[in-house]
């Protein structure tokens, strides 16, 4: 039962559990191998296990950086509470955590003309750098890129001005827009 | 006789075919045991639901223990091969009809057989979520687009601009690194 001794390659069985492996011979050879094979079946095991624990992850809104609108879509769907922000260059937003919210989205929008890939950076009081995003890739049909973090999180945090600057991620740093939020601490309950 | 955990897949189906030795219920339940995780895993491969991978865990067991006490496996050395066929015919079967679910179950095995084992891989989400933070924003983006939205290499390439080969390469990495992140002594900060 141990010791296999033609292990399936990491890649291929993540490309199988990720529906990558077209379905034919290569996928019948890697099923009959992990169907006879404890090892690789117990790979597969974990590797199952990861990919659930991702998802248990998203759905209880606990994913934090920059995503895409598919992810916030499928979000949604799956019953996220998503309170979003939206923001033009320029523009001041006040933001808050409210009861019943699992994440917070900040929807910044902008003229990706000629962009590919965006750098975000979060500043908070006195300049202080709290968070950064290099290579976020942009789609220019949509105008908008999205940086979640989960409102458990966010409710934590103090009274404060975040300012966000998005800037190509090209060697130009050309900027293309600055936007800030205006975060008001929860009020605790009494 | 040995101990049925150091029985080949192939002694265990020969075990359930003899009937009558009292040794056969064992072999039923090592049988189980090796195999239902492995269907388990072919039905969220193939069907991307837990209870229809667990419907199916019961269905492919139940018709192949069935087989074996009838003496319907021809070749004992290919229970493996046998599990795997049936598994892809019922995983068809489950996309087009409904389950004769309850029926089966009754007439076959005893309750403690029913229950799917749950998988060995338990997982501290908690850490996993820390884990998940460590890593670059496009490794995040294409194992969350992967694992959570459920999209091909292909499907994720246009959202992210890439070539697939890349994101197979960054799903690669980003896999490593959770792994390693998850099985670090020092922790995550």
């Amino acid at each position: 039962m141990s010791g296999c001794l033609a292990p399936i390659p990491d890649e291929t069985l993540l490309d199988y559990w990720a529906r990558d492996l077209p379905d034919g011979d290569e996928m019948h050879r890697v099923e009959e191998h992990l169907f006879a094979c404890g090892d690789c079946s117990a790979r597969l095991e974990h590797l199952a296990a990861l990919g659930t624990g991702l998802a248990v992850l998203a759905r209880e809104g606990r994913v934090s950086g920059m995503v895409s609108r598919t992810l916030i879509n499928k979000l949604q769907r799956d019953g996220v509470r998503v309170r979003m922000y939206s923001l033009s260059p320029g523009e001041t937003v006040p933001c808050a955590v409210f009861p019943g919210d699992d994440l917070i989205v900040a929807c910044l929008r902008a003229d990706f003309s000629g962009v590919e890939t965006v750098t975000l950076s979060v500043t908070g009081p006195g300049g202080s750098a709290l968070a950064r995003y290099d290579d976020v890739p942009v789609l220019q049909a949509s105008g908008e890129v999205f940086w979640v973090n989960p409102a458990a999180r966010i409710q934590q945090m103090p009274t404060m001005r975040l300012e966000l600057s998005l800037a190509s991620a090209d060697a130009s740093r050309t900027e293309i827009g600055t936007y800030v939020l205006e975060h008001s601490a929860s009020t605790p309950r009494a | 006789m040995p101990a049925t955990l150091d029985l080949s897949d192939g002694d265990l189906a020969r075990a359930i075919s003899a009937r009558g030795a009292a040794s056969a219920e064992a072999a039923e339940s090592e049988l189980y045991r090796r195999f239902a995780p492995r269907v388990r895993l072919y039905g969220l491969r193939h069907l991307r639901s837990e209870d229809a991978a667990r419907d199916l865990v019961q269905q492919v067991m139940l018709l192949t223990i069935e087989k074996l006490r009838g003496g319907a496996v021809r070749d004992a050395d290919q229970v493996a091969s046998f599990v795997l066929g049936v598994s892809r015919t019922m995983a068809k079967d489950l996309n087009r009809t409904e389950w004769r679910r309850e029926k089966l179950r009754d007439a076959f095995l005893p309750v403690s057989m029913v229950d799917v084992p749950a998988g060995d891989a338990m997982l501290d989400v908690d850490r996993l979520e820390a884990c998940l933070g460590r890593l670059a924003d496009r490794e995040r983006a294409v194992v969350l687009l992967t694992f959570y939205a459920e999209r091909t290499g292909n499907e994720v390439s246009k959202e992210l601009r890439v070539t697939e080969g890349h994101v197979r390469v960054i799903r690669h990495r980003a896999i490593e690194r959770l792994r390693e992140c998850m099985t670090s002594v020092e922790g995550v900060q």
